[in-house]
């Protein structure tokens, strides 16, 4: 017994299919169509799929409504359906227009041959007018009938736009085939004719001649009526190469022309072109093919040119980084540079310059450093002065080589050591290592005495250098000793020897001063002998070195001015007698460190170093040569200018405050006004 | 004597007033450059009649993006183009169904309908994007398509307008297209009825006359403006 099940009605026919549901096959017969009952019986649910199971009848009703899958008759043309089966009754198979002012409609008999002949079917629409909701609509005939083609032909009269139409089939007795999909409106059913006239033509060739863009230029098909704006239309192109498979598809457009980029030289192409309504769903059919051949084709060697051409390239750039490594290194990664003390190559700091940095250090040398190094240290107690020992050739700073320097040139004991143990007295002994030398700075003395002297004394000519030199500064400490020796006797401030009063000949602008030709060798070979038999200890050594030093600082020696209290002139005989050979130079201290220190050891240091101080030639200089060639500077002040006739003081007590900048007490010395104007450093 | 010279002086001030706010008032109600050397940019008539071609090609275009988006999500694979409950609310007007009804009406006419139909989807549209805009189920793309969509007409209303008063300035039409800013004089009827409409019938019939507004105006343009072919 069949059971027939409740379902879901659209606004079409129920079809009942036989059979259990895997094996639903089209049915020989409709066993049930019916319409819509009522009104309630239209569209209650949009999805509705119910199956209804069979008895153990082999007849079986099965309800099916689908919207998804409609076998209604007369499926509708406009729905795409590609998996519904073919209808069996009667049904058209399209309606369309190609301008939207006629279309036509055909229909096929389906199975029904027997309806085939001509007039058997007759073609009924029906065009909607809103807002007429009547349901009866009356349907009217076919205006024009094309049996050949078993279509309908509507003419401009009867189409009308933006209405809906519907279209049935009527058999001979009022049978009708009728499926409510089959309604539509003219626009919704429109496929264009396809474009004419298309052409192409070249429009550039990319730079490697590898590809070329071309230009397709169209017209709209003549029976569109586009002018008038009744129709408008947007067009698809497609190409592809001559024996593809596929067609590539452009973005659809408006306009009537289009480019296609990047075409392949030397291939042929196939283009064709076909349009539709603008926003809406159908295309027309396609146009003719037109073939499009670029031009060219020779494309393997300017490719493998390319090719080659950028492979070499890279191959040189790496040779030429491999090669200069070291250049690309230094232009790609500049080195850091290193911290640079003003005046001094950073290479004397390595191993084994250290004679030339001391020489620099202590101020000697032309480009010698500023004065102001010294400062810092000036207040600082815990700053150490190393002193520059031969045996100890590293380690050799510049203030350690000053003070050795000046102690030798002097001497004097240790200044610094000196000045820690008596602020007061002025001798002492030098002490091999210095002590703290904060308060006594003998670079700057050496720095503003070099000056003075220079400025003062007319000298002999010298070689224009500092006349320290960093070998002198080598002599170790031991040799401010033996002046210490000399200095304690002579006492403080006094300047014992007058050896350090020398003839300044000629002062070089450069700083340097010239001495007395002849005098300094003399007074070199009485100091050096005199020194040593003053210093015999702990002078061997430092012999040889200073030898060296000796006879390179006497040339470049500057004069030192040195305060002598009780009277700085010495005796041209005691001079001598202090003046060492000059390759038996014992003392090696520095000759710019020609210290006006009022500790003894002016005998000592001048034998020393006899070349700062030169005796004059003539003897008891003393007599007119302070007032006619030398003056004795009794300070020099914090702005390195020469003081003259200082107050008389202590020298030593002061020397911590501000030992740099000024000169221990010089005494009373004689200064001509017109030599005045030198005393400026 | 001073209460007189008073009520004088007041009297003059007055009327000097009132010719000035006159002249003002007039001035003011210019709507298009009348000049070319006046400084300001005169469009030819061809030129607002493409401009606003293109706007209506687009409006319809957004119109059927929304529909067909519309009938792809909620009534999949259904052609509902045979319902019959489908009435639109613009029904009422009366428009020319043809290329040649249209060709054969008279200027004034199709640019009063034309108006007519702008003028009758402006608050249709309107509460469209504002319902849409509270229903989830639409994605963002569309609820933004809805609202260009009713600002679209909006500004081809105004611009369809313009051209009518370019057309009216050039003595092509006739002056009683004029006076078109009271939309309650086209629909006499209950304008509400679109209230009734389902949201996809709404975009149904908003596509349809959309269609015939495009088709209208470039009708129009072509038999006002002398080109070859038309």
């Amino acid at each position: 017994m069949a059971e027939v099940l409740e379902g879901c009605w659209t606004t079409g026919t129920w079809t009942v299919y036989q059979g259990p549901q895997e094996a639903w096959a089209e049915p020989p017969s409709p066993l049930i169509s019916r319409e819509p009952q009522s009104a309630g019986e239209q569209r209650t649910c949009e999805r509705c799929v119910m199956a209804v199971s069979l008895s153990s009848s082999n007849l079986l009703l099965l309800l099916v409504s689908s919207l998804d899958w409609l076998s209604a008759p007369g499926s509708a043309f406009l729905m795409d359906h590609a998996s519904a089966p073919a209808p069996l009754e009667p049904h058209f198979t399209e309606c369309t227009s190609r301008n939207r002012e006629t279309f036509r409609c055909r229909w096929s008999p389906g199975r029904f041959h027997n309806l085939s002949a001509p007039g058997a079917l007759r073609v009924f629409y029906m065009r909607k007018q809103l807002p007429f909701i009547s349901p009866t609509s009356e349907w009217k005939e076919c205006p024009q009938y094309i049996y050949e083609n078993k279509e309908c032909f509507f003419g401009v009269n009867h189409t009308t736009s933006w209405l809906t139409y519907c279209v049935q089939l009527r058999g001979q007795n009022n049978v009708t085939y009728y499926n409510e999909d089959d309604c539509f409106t003219v626009e919704g059913i429109v496929r264009p004719d396809p474009p004419v006239s298309l052409n192409w033509t070249l429009l550039k060739m990319s730079p490697s001649g590898l590809s070329y863009d071309v230009k397709v230029t169209w017209n709209h098909p003549p029976s569109a009526d586009v002018k008038v704006g009744w129709m408008h239309l947007e067009y698809e192109l497609q190409y592809q190469e001559r024996n593809a498979t596929s067609w590539e598809a452009l973005d659809i457009q408006t306009d009537t022309q289009q480019t296609i980029y990047g075409l392949q030289a030397g291939t042929e192409y196939e283009v064709h072109i076909r349009c539709r309504m603008f926003a809406y769903t159908k295309f027309g059919e396609f146009s003719d093919s037109i073939f499009i051949q670029m031009p060219g084709g020779a494309v393997l060697p300017i490719t493998l040119i390319v090719v080659f051409g950028i492979v070499g390239i890279l191959i040189l750039i790496l040779l030429i980084v491999v090669s200069q490594q070291h250049r690309v290194m230094m232009i790609l990664l500049p080195p850091i540079p290193a911290p640079k003390i003003k005046g001094i190559d950073s290479e004397l700091l390595k191993k084994g310059k250290l004679d030339e940095l001391n020489f620099i250090m202590s101020g000697e040398g032309m480009g010698g450093l500023p004065t102001y190094a010294p400062d810092f240290y000036r207040d600082e107690p815990w700053v150490e002065f190393i002193e520059v020992d031969a045996e100890y050739p590293e380690g050799g700073e510049k203030e350690e080589g000053q003070s050795s320097d000046t102690q030798r040139l002097l001497g004097l004991p240790q200044p610094s050591v000196h000045m820690n143990r008596t602020c007061s007295s002025p001798a002492g002994f030098a002490d091999g290592d210095s002590g703290p030398a904060s308060s006594y700075d003998p670079d700057v003395p050496n720095q503003d005495t070099l000056m003075l002297v220079a400025a003062l004394l007319p000298g002999q000519p010298e070689d224009g250098e500092a006349p320290a030199g960093a070998a002198e500064r080598s002599p170790p400490p031991e040799r401010g000793e033996a002046p210490a020796v000399h200095v304690q006797a002579t006492g403080p401030q006094t300047w014992v020897n007058t050896d350090f009063y020398a003839q300044v000949s000629n002062v070089m602008p450069s700083g340097g001063v010239v001495l007395s030709p002849g005098q300094q060798l003399r007074i070199q070979e009485a100091s050096s002998a005199t020194q040593r038999e003053a210093q015999k200890k702990g002078a061997e050594r430092e012999d040889a070195e200073e030898a060296e030093g000796k006879e390179h600082q006497e040339l470049q020696f500057q004069l030192l001015v040195v305060d002598a209290e009780g009277g700085g002139y010495t005796s041209e005989s005691s001079a001598r007698q202090m003046g060492a050979p000059p390759g038996a130079h014992a003392a090696g201290e520095g000759p710019g460190a020609a210290r006006p220190h009022p500790h003894g050891g002016p005998a000592a240091t001048a034998g020393e170093h006899p070349s700062p101080y030169i005796l004059p030639d003539s003897p008891p200089p003393p007599a007119f040569a302070p007032v006619a060639d030398y003056t004795v500077i009794q300070e020099v002040d914090s702005k390195h200018s020469v003081l003259v006739d200082p107050p008389p003081h202590q020298p030593p007590p002061c020397l911590p405050q501000h030992p740099a900048k000024t000169l221990p007490a010089l005494p009373v010395g004689y200064v001509t006004p017109d030599l005045l104007g030198n005393l400026a450093p | 004597m001073p209460g007189n010279v008073g009520s004088a002086s007041a009297g003059w001030g007055l009327l000097v007033c009132l010719v000035f706010c006159t002249r003002l008032a007039s001035v003011r109600a210019a709507p298009i450059c009348s000049s070319a050397h006046a400084g300001c940019h005169v469009l030819s008539l061809a030129n607002l009649f493409d401009r606003v071609i293109q706007h209506s090609a687009r409006m319809h275009g957004i119109s059927n993006d929304l529909h067909s988006e519309f009938e792809q999500y909620f009534l999949p694979s259904k052609n509902q183009i045979g319902r019959v409950s489908r009435n639109c609310h613009t029904s009422t007007i009366l428009t020319p169904n043809g290329k040649e009804n249209a060709q054969r009406m008279a200027r004034d006419e199709l640019m009063q309908v034309i108006l007519k139909l702008l003028v009758a989807w402006r608050d249709p549209l309107w509460h469209f994007h504002q319902s849409m805009s509270h229903q989830h189920d639409f994605n963002n793309f569309s609820s933004n398509k809805a609202l260009e969509m009713s600002d679209m007409v909006h500004e081809l209303r105004t611009g369809v307008e313009k051209v009518a008063e370019k057309m009216q300035m050039l003595g092509i039409m006739s002056n009683s297209v004029s006076g078109l800013t009271s939309p309650e004089i086209l629909l006499p009827s209950d304008s509400s009825e679109w209230r009734l409409m389902k949201d996809y019938d709404l975009l149904y019939c908003f596509r349809r006359d959309s269609n015939k507004v495009q088709n209208y105006l470039k009708i129009l343009k072509c038999r006002i403006v002398p080109d070859h072919g038309c």
